[in-house]
């Protein structure tokens, strides 16, 4: 049976709300792997500060990065990442997981894609309303797509 | 008979590195750490791991180069640990060998 269409759109407009220093982010939530405490993370040396280091989830090497920085996010008051989003990253066809070190996972919204004023073409999407604030909208499949 | 397809585990700059034990010419402590021969250039580690065989290789995903320019053989994981696969031709620049340092080293 095929599913019908507004149903479709409320999944694709359904988003785990992340919050990284002072932005409030919007991840799809099927991209979303799991949300763990803040995973054990080892340096890389030399890599970009967005790049925390390489960590271990689930058997798997898992690069791990600073959804702040990612975001260009003022550090918050309490800036200790103490969450760990592991999330898919790029093309459906070649998913890579990769975990979002942040402050909080928050809670599941609804985004409808009407909503989302226009962002830079790459992992902001744009920013769209939430209760009453304005969150960061991202496309993780643009994170993961070679630079 | 073969080689096992070994690696030889490293710590080093606060990660863990595996290199094939294949690529090894020799290995040497140098002063508090370790100097690993392979083939014309020579590496520099903290502590020696071990060498483990079954490592699986994962190629380095896109979002990993995007943020870290070293070329790498791929990663791995030991135990909990996330292992960097080095491809011994191009070393990072965090595990190459200071000669000049660690001669300064044994001169003390």
């Amino acid at each position: 049976m095929t599913e019908p269409l507004e149903a479709a759109e409320r999944r694709e407009g359904t988003h785990l709300l992340v919050r990284a220093g002072e932005y409030a982010c919007a991840l799809p939530l099927a991209s979303v792997r799991r949300v763990v405490r803040a995973v054990t993370v080892h340096p890389l040396p030399g890599a970009a500060g967005e790049l925390e280091g390489l960590a271990e989830f689930g058997g798997e090497p898992l690069p791990v990065l600073n959804l702040g920085r990612l975001v260009n996010a003022p550090p918050g008051a309490n800036p200790a990442y103490p969450v760990t989003v592991v999330v898919w990253v790029g093309p459906a066809g070649a998913r890579e997981m990769v975990g979002l070190a942040a402050d909080a996972a928050l809670e599941v919204v609804h985004v409808p894609p009407e909503s989302v004023v226009a962002g830079d073409g790459g992992l902001l999407l744009g920013e769209a309303p939430v209760g009453d604030e304005v969150v960061r909208v991202l496309d993780l499949e643009a994170l993961g797509r070679e630079a | 008979m073969p080689a096992p397809c070994g690696f030889l585990l490293l710590r080093r700059a606060g990660g863990v590195w595996g290199i094939a034990s294949a690529a090894v010419a020799g290995l040497a402590s140098r002063g508090a750490g370790y100097r690993i021969a392979v083939g014309e250039g020579a590496l520099a580690a903290d502590e020696i791991l071990g060498v483990v065989d079954g490592l699986r290789v994962h190629p380095a995903a896109p979002v990993l180069r995007r943020f870290w320019p070293e070329a790498i053989g791929g990663l791995a994981v030991h135990g909990r640990l996330p292992v960097v696969v080095v491809d011994p031709r191009r070393p990072p620049a965090a595990l190459r060998f200071d000669e000049g340092e660690r001669a300064d080293e044994g001169r003390e």
